[in-house]
């Protein structure tokens, strides 16, 4: 785990490496002011240590970071650490709405699907998953957007109504998690939260219908694989009813494929976030990147890069436990 | 015997599985009883249809497996009518099976104790520390040594025949009336073979249960049946008390069988191995399924099939040719010196 977490340093450093000495001094000025005078710009390297050979300028950064000084974001105007703290919530409350569904309804869909292989409900269940899995989700949530939005006006993009957006800023509003939902049940406020769920339904439903899609058919064939193992005719021969079979012989045997593929979604969720809140104009960490994409805004890029990083290890991290707690073959040291 | 007698009564069971080549014939037209308290051995080659007839009293099928016909009476009842709300309390209860394959029949993700004492709390009326009890006594029995140890511990954690021992454990954890043990030594090396036979034989005795061997070496039999129906291609060819059936096989596949022993005493491994394979269920031959391996078949065995006809009390045989295959017998073992 620390090794995984210099090389993935590492390799973000060697990008800002490679930008080179006068791409990254831009990123230090604040006005043209700065490089009146003819030698300014070789000053300025001298200053911040451009100059200096990599693996200094490497340590150099990775102390600032590990002070939590990411440098300085245009897009958020203020340090890249604040910012996208500040950002962070909304994201993470978007990936929580879109995640629990596509857990838990893939996995119960896809049990089901596979107990009812080649019936109605099963060739039913499996035309959806197809089409959640071939449309590509851009496209799929401008089709939401078009539909739900411009046609039938139910849910609008953004994050909540003007009216409430200005009560969540003003100094009355405690801001506990900082999800608009969550705080808003915190602070009482029942009418903030339903509309701040209306504004969620479209990118939850576009962010989570491709992974629903596959985590259901994985769920499924595996779920298949595992009903043709002999374990499962000895619980029927012990007399285990055909449900307690399925749901806890079967299923627990079942979810070892699935876990792997799950945490693999949550991970493919957050990188979807970037253009999910894009298209739905959300505040976020997926728009924080995009947004510094366009604006050439490296230490935000680099930011952003080692924070979906952070969370694809611990992500990946978490996976490997429950790995260990489902299946008694594969014990953590 | 009297077959009103009977533990279980199978009657010309046919069971068909519905498959996207065509009908596949796996059992067509099987009859034996079995006694309480006795072995019946089932024996013939891989393919013979030797498990679906087990898992068909049971009524375990899968959804394509189908009882085309016949009767099964267990205990007087038809279970082909009794109720799957019935079904499952009599499987694990009064019927239980052991499977052949001891690395696979074992749940991977549940210990040993937990696929033990959830039979037990399923048929018994116990709480969950006394079945626990009964789980650890009955490892005990079966001879795992550590059983308080070993109750908590999970398949991968045992050797093959330690597996095995926890699935006869199981099977017997709720004192079965009847136990189908299929192959249940097949994948185990020798001296752990005979270990397990001589286990289920003990426990046998001690329990008191009518014990089905299904197996596909007559060695087998010979240590544990004392009844044997010879089964081929989805037919019972011969059936026989033990020793008359090694003493006067009356069925060419028998004696193909039997010569299949690899005898040890003697230079010649294997005198006389039968050639070809089991037919296809898909596409049985006309006539004697039989015929297309056997030394004696004649035109008449691939136009007409061989009724399961009386040769002797308790001895029946479905073959054209009893008295030729005699005379080849009598030839053979004067040759033998026997
Ligand atoms: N679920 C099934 N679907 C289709 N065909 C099946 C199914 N189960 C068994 N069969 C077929 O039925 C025939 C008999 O199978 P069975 O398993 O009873 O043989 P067996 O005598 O037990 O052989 P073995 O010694 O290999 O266990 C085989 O040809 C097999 O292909
Ligand atoms: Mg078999």
């Amino acid at each position: 785990m620390p090794l995984i977490l210099i090389g993935v340093t590492l390799i973000i450093f060697s990008m800002i490496w490679a930008l080179g000495p006068d791409r990254l001094l831009a990123s230090y000025i604040k006005s043209p002011e700065a490089l009146k005078t003819p030698d300014a710009a070789e000053r300025l390297i001298k200053k911040y240590g451009l100059d200096e050979p990599m693996p200094v300028q490497y340590l150099k950064w990775l102390g600032n970071i590990l002070q939590g000084d990411f440098g300085y974001s245009m897009v958020g105007k203020k340090g890249v650490l604040p910012a996208m703290l500040e950002r962070f919530p909304y994201t993470l409350e978007l990936t929580i709405y879109a995640i629990i569904p596509v857990i838990l309804v893939a996995i119960w869909l896809g049990v089901v699907s596979a107990v009812h292989q080649n019936k109605f409900i099963d060739q039913f269940i499996r035309v959806f998953a197809l089409v959640g899995w071939s449309l590509p989700d851009f496209v799929f949530g401008l089709l939401l957007l078009l539909v739900f939005y411009s046609l039938l006006g139910w849910f609008p993009p953004g994050m909540v109504n003007t009216q409430f957006d200005l009560i969540m800023r003003s100094a009355e509003w405690n801001k506990i998690t900082s999800m608009p939902t969550i705080d808003a049940l915190l602070n009482g406020r029942f009418d903030i939260f339903v509309d701040a769920l209306r504004h969620l339904i479209l990118p939850v439903m576009t962010l989570a219908y491709l992974w629903w899609a596959y985590l259901l058919r994985i769920t499924r064939s595996s779920m298949l694989e595992v009903l043709r193992k002999d374990y499962i005719r000895t619980a029927r021969a012990k007399g285990v009813p055909e449900n307690i079979v399925i749901q806890k012989h079967a299923k627990k045997n079942a979810m070892i494929p699935v876990l792997t593929v799950a945490g693999g979604s949550v991970i493919g969720l957050l990188g979807g976030t970037v253009f999910v809140e894009t298209i739905f104009s959300r505040v976020g960490m997926g728009r924080f990147l995009a947004d510094a994409a366009t604006l050439l805004d490296y230490w935000s890029i680099i930011g952003g890069a080692l924070f979906f990083s952070f969370i694809m290890i611990v992500g990946n991290l978490v996976v490997d436990v429950s790995y260990a707690l489902v299946d008694p073959r594969i014990r953590l040291e | 015997m009297d077959s009103k007698n009977a533990l279980l009564q199978v009657k010309d069971l046919r069971t068909y599985f519905h498959t996207e080549d065509g009908i596949v014939k796996a059992v067509d037209g099987v009859t034996f009883d079995v006694y309480s308290g006795e072995t019946l051995g089932i024996v013939g080659e891989s393919g013979c249809g030797k498990s679906v007839t087990s898992l068909s009293v049971m009524r375990l099928l899968d959804e394509k497996g189908e009882i085309a016909g016949g009767k099964i009476i267990f205990e007087g009842r038809d279970v082909m009518a009794i109720p799957e709300s019935q079904m499952m309390k009599i499987r694990g209860n009064d019927m239980a099976m052991i499977f052949q394959e001891p690395m696979t029949a074992l749940n991977p993700v549940f210990t040993v104790g937990f696929q033990i004492m959830e039979a037990i709390l399923l048929h018994q009326d116990v709480n969950k520390e006394q079945a626990r009890t009964m789980a650890i006594d009955m490892l005990r029995k079966v001879g795992i040594p550590e059983p308080e140890k070993r109750v908590d511990e999970y398949p991968h954690e045992l050797s093959g025949g330690m597996r095995q021992r926890a699935m006869i454990a199981m099977a017997l954890s709720c004192n079965p009336k009847l136990l189908f043990a299929d192959e249940p030594t097949t994948a185990l090396d020798v001296t752990i073979q005979a270990q397990i036979l001589e286990l289920m034989k003990s426990l046998q005795e001690q329990y008191g249960m009518a014990l089905v061997m299904i197996t596909h070496d007559l060695g087998v039999i010979a240590e544990m049946a004392q009844r044997v129906v010879v089964m081929y291609a989805g037919k019972v060819v011969e059936y026989a008390e033990v020793l008359t059936l090694f003493k006067k096989p009356r069925h060419p596949y028998t004696w193909g069988l039997m010569n299949a022993i690899p005898k040890l005493d003697e230079d010649k491994e294997v005198l006389y191995n039968i050639p070809g394979v089991v037919p296809d269920p898909l596409d049985f031959p006309d006539g004697c399924r039989f015929n297309t391996r056997c030394p004696l078949a004649t035109d008449k065995c691939r136009k007409e099939e061989p009724p399961l006809v009386e040769v002797e009390e308790n001895h029946t045989s479905a073959c054209w040719y009893v008295d030729k295959l005699v005379e080849m017998i009598k030839v053979s073992r004067a040759g033998e010196g026997a």
